[in-house]
């Protein structure tokens, strides 16, 4: 299991990056944290000709806070996301998704932008980012653009990344005060790809029902999925019989593949159960509004 | 007299004396290792499971830069012989298993080519590179598909897949039918797993001018692979020299002979040139040997008072393609068929065994080879026998296991049990766990909703067996040899190896005793066919009891002689002196003495002040035969809180009693129990080999068979019961592989009783994946009863 | 393109400087241009744990990154603990004392894993302790006494008052 011959380039800038890219062509791969590039390397089941490194290129892994968005580096590390005070405070979602992801070694190396842009439809991070509304930055040679979560993840690790762009960023709306939130995942074993994840945010008005909802599952079929036949359901309601009914919309909603570790039906009914809980608990840590 | 030691080392918790190697980072692995102009090589395996070899060129892969060599099956057909590893029982068809495949291919990572490079790097791209053209035949994924009527055939001479059929029948099984109480049948299956040692394999092979081949293989039987290596290779046994070194976990996968070690010597006779191959962990799952697969069919007669009378069973194995050596492809049905009825006194017994061959990387041994499959077996009807006649699990079995004052035991099969606390340790590790209050515990638990269960296994373990039935070997005894230098020191050679058991440190304790010196006045050596005597290595729980009682039979005889010599020299009769303490003084009059230095000193250097019928040499060699093996024992009880909605579920206590007679070293003792357990839990929990039906393993990669990790399993209470072996010298039995045999039985008994308010089910397989257990939780609820 | 890069590592102070080729992954650099052998190779595909090295203190899979990538880093590996059994550390210490090993092949992995943990929790539960190994895997011992080597490492680690 030794990778086969590449060439290897290490720029220091995005701009860098990008022009090498477009130079490198189809046969280029960028290089993030490698958790889950490298080992298909080393299987030879990923052969690039051209592996660019993103791992020296300045700016693009720091965690910053603006007025109304939380700004997170492409290559910020999963550890430096699940630890970040900024995270911690405005997205503690995201900071609990982290924490599924792997192991101490493999957080200490992989990074968000290599998760999204990898878009393993059971990876917690693009389900994450999903359910809170989040924008990736994409770099190419013409620009920056940006594209909204539920618009990047195409299908199985497919997404809206042209072949000569680098996601840079991942820009996340600061939500409002109060949002209750939820993260669960079912995997076999710790640290194991999950069978199924669900987030969920609630948003209560003053008379505890619920003014705004956001529910991803990941696991549910080839990409990360938005609820939002749930989440509409759960608009101006509340209750343990909405929660349910909302789970069940969500298991309906989702197409999960099987495969060894479970059959699809399996998942959906995890989805089902883990969706109930999840917007259980949002609901529980959610603070009622103004 | 500075020395300080301990009254008696055996029985104390000695800290390892080979750690610091370990820690430092020192240890010496196969891949550790580098000779002078050594090559690497890979190997070009089938990805195809069954078919023709038309071709397979190597040409393009020679042609690249730095490759140096490679071989095809055609270019050694004629140089090496295939592993032809036949069991004794009649009937049973006979494979030959080429170190590369010659005209057939019959399993996916069947070898195919040979290559060796500067790096391993250019010797995986020389690989890419081969062409090869094979004949596809149908592939043969299960016994159902191997049985079938016109189902392709394996070994086409054969006529059929089956590499043996056999049958067992004692007592007088009609009638216990006829007069039961009642009867029902159980049909389960234990998946493909295997051992998965952290390290892979690897080998190194050199052929020097001499004409002596070197091999350094990651092996635990470093004599008999020698053996199987003259039988194939052109080179005699008296050169060849094994030398397995510190080894990574063996767990019986690395007990074998393997193709890949012939090819790499050959690949060395060939070129000259040492070659180095590391297994990479997708070959090993690929192509070391796999374990475990049984299916299990049952008939059971019981009595009203729970008592089982008959049983009358069918075993399967899926043995995959090729017998393998030294342990041939009847190993685990002729085990499972002799150690089915286990700790229980069923007096009529009848069982069909078939051992099927099938496109599948080959079946080999693995820590409690068959008895985890049996174990689980015999428990499942324990525990369907409890539900039938409305007792509790516990007194079911107590009800039905062989008592203390029964022992020796002549089992139903023929196995002769020397002793045992079967009752006695069920008993104890009620005790320990406070079994009253653990079902108290559950039934508030219940109360709330919550679902807990609770599950329990009694087995005994027949450890250091002779195996004389069937194999082409009898390997029921080892040999030691224990040296005493000039000064006084000792080295002990042994046939067994040492792959984490702490060897070092345990027959160190036995032979420092015995010749009263200080543990770091014994070292023990092993892994060389140079310089240890010939001996048969490390598995089936044997090396406490037979490397441990030859070194002490060893020393015993070296200790004689010093004795001979210091009475000489003390001017005593041998009747008057004793050896204590590093010294040998007359019998009451302590200031007449010598030191063991100074008699080894004189013995080596001046052997002149001694009697001339006395020989210089301070060296002893002795073999033990434990014969018919001697029996350990276990209880387990574990309990479990399910989530009913997901089918995870937490352990919450593992508790173990064990009896292995007199210990060692406990410390080493309980890290074994742990070990084992922690590994039975892994195939009740989460490994698995998966072949799909057309042959090809899905399982090739760490994230498709997932390992236990830390938080998986359990803290583990481990608290023991001494019944010395009836004959071993010092009281010693083995227990290495016990603990992993009854965790699947365990944790099936405790996933039934959790569900058992919402409904009887029957866990009938492992493992017990969150969807099975919903599975269940969902047939019990439907009423539905048995998956 | 380019059949070799050149890289200067640290390890374990000391200062590597290799041409080697951008496919060689940093677990062979360490093992073979560093003749480091005490970092094992389990899986070369993240899941096991035994390659594990410290990065600029951080635990790391070595199978997972190429010795390219660090190029101008420091690493620390089995190997700094200790260089004779005279002067073990704490941590090798503890996992002596309490039986934390068998056939020491995960071992390298377990210390070093153990070292980052305790350095930023010096005082873990059995909790905690679980979650940071739960990378490393242990065919052997089934992980009771490496947790309560691990215990017995803080305890050591607090009392030394030391790293």
């Amino acid at each position: 299991m030794k990778p086969a011959r590449f060439e290897y380039l290490a720029p220091t800038s995005v701009e860098e990056a990008v022009s090498l890219l477009v130079e490198g062509g189809e046969d280029a791969k960028l290089l993030a944290g490698g958790q889950s590039l490298v080992p298909l390397m080393n299987l030879r089941l990923a052969q690039p000709s051209v592996l660019i490194d993103l791992n020296k290129v300045e700016g693009i892994s720091s965690i910053t806070e603006s007025e109304d968005a939380v700004v997170i580096g492409s290559m910020a590390r999963h550890r430096a996301v699940a630890e970040s005070e900024v995270v911690r405070r405005f997205l503690p979602l995201l900071a609990e998704s982290a924490g599924h992801i792997g192991y101490p070694a493999i957080r200490a190396r992989g990074t968000i932008g290599g998760s999204i842009a990898h878009a393993d439809p059971v990876s917690e991070f693009p389900c994450a980012c999903l359910c809170l509304h989040a924008e990736f930055v994409l770099t190419g040679p013409a620009g920056t653009r940006q594209v909204r979560a539920e618009d990047f993840f195409v299908s199985y690790l497919t997404t809206a990344l042209s072949p000569d762009e680098i996601l840079t960023e991942v820009r996340f709306p600061k939500p409002s005060p109060g949002l209750g939130w939820g993260f669960l995942e079912l995997a076999r074993k710790t640290g194991d790809f999950a069978l199924a994840a669900v987030a969920a945010t609630v948003a209560l008005s003053p008379d505890g029902t619920c003014s705004e909802a956001s529910i991803a599952v990941a696991g549910g079929g080839d990409r990360p999925l938005r609820m939002v036949e749930a989440e509409t359901m759960l608009k101006g309601n509340q209750g343990d019989d909405v929660i349910a009914r909302a789970a069940t919309a969500a298991a309906t909603s989702s197409n999960p593949p099987s495969d060894i570790h479970s059959s699809g039906d399996f998942r959906r009914q995890m989805i089902e159960v883990l969706t109930r809980r999840v917007l259980t608990a949002a609901w529980g840590n959610a603070r009622r509004g103004e | 007299m500075t020395q300080s030691l301990a009254p008696r080392l055996l029985g104390a918790k000695v800290k390892r004396v080979e750690d610091p190697r370990f820690l430092l980072g020192k240890a010496r692995y196969i891949d550790d290792m580098v000779r002078p102009g050594m090559l690497h090589a890979a190997f070009l395996r089938s990805p195809i499971p069954h078919g023709n070899v038309r071709s397979v060129d190597v040409g393009p892969a020679l042609a690249m830069e730095r490759v140096r060599a490679a071989l095809t099956g055609r270019d050694i057909a004629t140089k090496v012989k295939p592993i032809v590893c036949d069991s004794t029982f009649e009937g049973f068809k006979s494979s030959n298993y080429h170190a590369i495949a010659l005209d057939k291919v019959r399993y996916v990572g069947e070898a195919l080519a040979i290559v060796a490079a500067d790096t391993r790097y250019i010797a995986e791209d020389a690989i890419e590179m081969i062409e090869f053209d094979i004949d596809e035949l149908g592939p043969v994924a299960s016994i159902a598909a191997a049985t079938r009527e016109g189902a392709p055939l394996l070994h086409e001479h054969w006529g059929d897949n089956f590499f043996i059929e056999d049958l067992l029948e004692a007592g007088d099984v009609e009638s216990a039918f006829r007069d039961a109480h009642g009867v029902f049948e159980i049909n389960v299956s234990n998946q493909r797993h295997s051992g998965i040692p952290l390290e892979t394999r690897g080998v190194i092979a050199e052929f020097d001018s001499d004409g002596v081949l070197t091999m350094w293989s990651a092996t635990q039987i470093p004599h008999m692979v020698r053996t199987g290596m003259a039988d194939c290779l052109e080179v005699p046994e008296h050169k060849i020299r094994v030398i397995a070194p510190d080894v990574g976990g063996g767990f019986g996968p690395k007990g074998h002979l393997f193709p890949e070690e012939l090819a790499v010597c050959q690949l060395a006779i060939e070129t000259g040139r040492p070659i180095k191959w590391i297994e990479d962990r997708r070959e090993h799952m690929l192509s070391t040997f796999h374990a475990r697969e049984h299916y299990h069919r049952v008939k059971v007669a019981y009595t009203e008072e729970g008592v089982v009378t008959a049983l009358d069973a069918t075993i399967e194995v899926d043995c995959g393609a090729y017998s393998i050596y030294p342990w041939t492809a009847a190993m685990d049905v002729e085990m499972g068929l002799v150690m089915l009825p286990g700790p229980y006194k069923i007096r009529n017994f009848r069982c069909e065994a078939q051992s099927v061959a099938t496109n599948k990387c080959p079946f080999g041994a693995y820590r409690g080879v068959a008895r985890t499959a049996v174990c689980f077996s015999i428990e499942r009807i324990m525990d369907q026998v409890a539900n039938k006649v409305g007792l509790d699990p516990v007194e079911v079995r107590r009800r039905n296991l062989i008592r203390s004052d029964e022992f020796p035991y002549m089992s139903i099969t023929g196995m002769e049990y020397d002793s045992g606390s079967l009752i006695e340790s069920l008993d104890k590790v009620c005790d320990e766990a406070d079994y009253k209050a653990m079902r108290q515990f559950q039934e508030e638990a219940r109360s709330e909703g919550r679902m807990v269960g609770i599950g329990v296994s009694v087995f005994t373990e027949q450890t250091a067996p002779p195996a004389d039935k069937g194999l082409p070997l009898n390997f029921s005894w080892d040999a030691a040899t224990v040296r005493m230098d000039p000064s006084g020191k000792v080295v002990v050679q042994v046939g067994t190896h040492s792959h984490g058991q702490g060897h070092e440190t345990t027959l160190a304790q036995i032979v420092a005793d015995e010749l009263e010196l200080p543990l770091a006045d014994v070292r023990i050596a092993f892994g060389d066919t140079e310089s240890t005597p010939n001996g048969i290595g490390t598995f089936a729980s044997r090396s406490a009891v037979v490397a441990g009682s030859a070194s002490y039979l060893a020393a015993v005889s070296v200790k004689e002689n010093l004795t001979e010599r210091a009475a000489h020299l003390l001017e005593a009769s041998v009747e008057d002196v004793e050896v204590k303490a590093g010294r040998i003084s007359v019998k009451g009059a302590p200031e007449q003495s010598v030191s063991i230095a100074e008699v080894a000193r004189i013995s080596y250097h001046h052997p002149e002040l001694l009697d001339p019928s006395m020989e210089p040499l301070l060296e002893a060699v002795a073999t033990y035969n434990a014969g018919p093996g001697t029996y350990a024992n276990s209880a387990q009880i574990a309990l479990i809180e399910v989530d009913a909605e997901t089918g995870k579920f937490k352990i919450l206590r593992y508790l173990v009693v064990e009896d292995c007679g007199q210990m060692i070293n406990p410390t080493i003792v309980d890290g074994q129990v742990h070990g084992g357990i922690a590994q039975g839990l892994g195939g009740a929990l989460f490994e698995e080999l998966i072949y799909d039906d057309e042959g090809q393993l899905l399982t090739t990669t760490f994230l498709d068979y997932l390992m236990p990790g830390a938080t998986d399993i359990p803290n583990i209470e481990v608290s023991h019961l001494v019944t010395p072996s009836a004959f071993v010298p010092n009281g010693i039995k083995g227990m290495g592989e016990g603990g992993a045999v009854a965790p699947g039985a365990v944790l099936a008994c405790a996933i039934e009783d959790a569900i058992k308010p919402i409904g009887e089910v029957f866990v009938d397989r492992t493992p017990l994946t969150p969807e099975r257990v919903v599975r269940f939780i969902e047939a019990a609820s439907s009423g539905g009863g048995v998956e | 393109m380019s059949n070799t890069s050149e890289v200067r590592i640290q390890i374990n102070g000391e200062v590597f400087e290799r041409h080697v080729e951008p496919r060689k992954l940093l677990s062979d650099f360490i093992r073979e241009d560093a003749a480091l052998t005490g970092t094992h190779v389990g899986c070369e595909h993240g899941a096991c744990g035994a390659c594990t090295v410290l990065l600029d203190g951080e635990p790391v899979r070595s199978c997972l990154m190429f010795a390219a990538q660090a190029d101008g880093m420091v690493l620390e590996t089995v190997e700094s603990l200790a260089s004779t059994p005279a002067n073990l550390h704490p941590i090798q210490e503890a996992f002596w004392e309490k039986h934390g090993l068998q056939c020491g092949f995960c071992t390298p992995g377990m210390l070093l894993t153990t070292k980052a943990l305790l350095e930023k929790n010096p005082d873990p539960s059995e909790d905690e302790i679980r979650q940071a190994i739960a990378g490393n895997i242990c065919r052997c011992t089934g992980y009771v006494f490496i947790v309560d080597a691990i215990k017995d490492a803080a305890a050591r680690c607090s009392s030394e008052g030391d790293r």
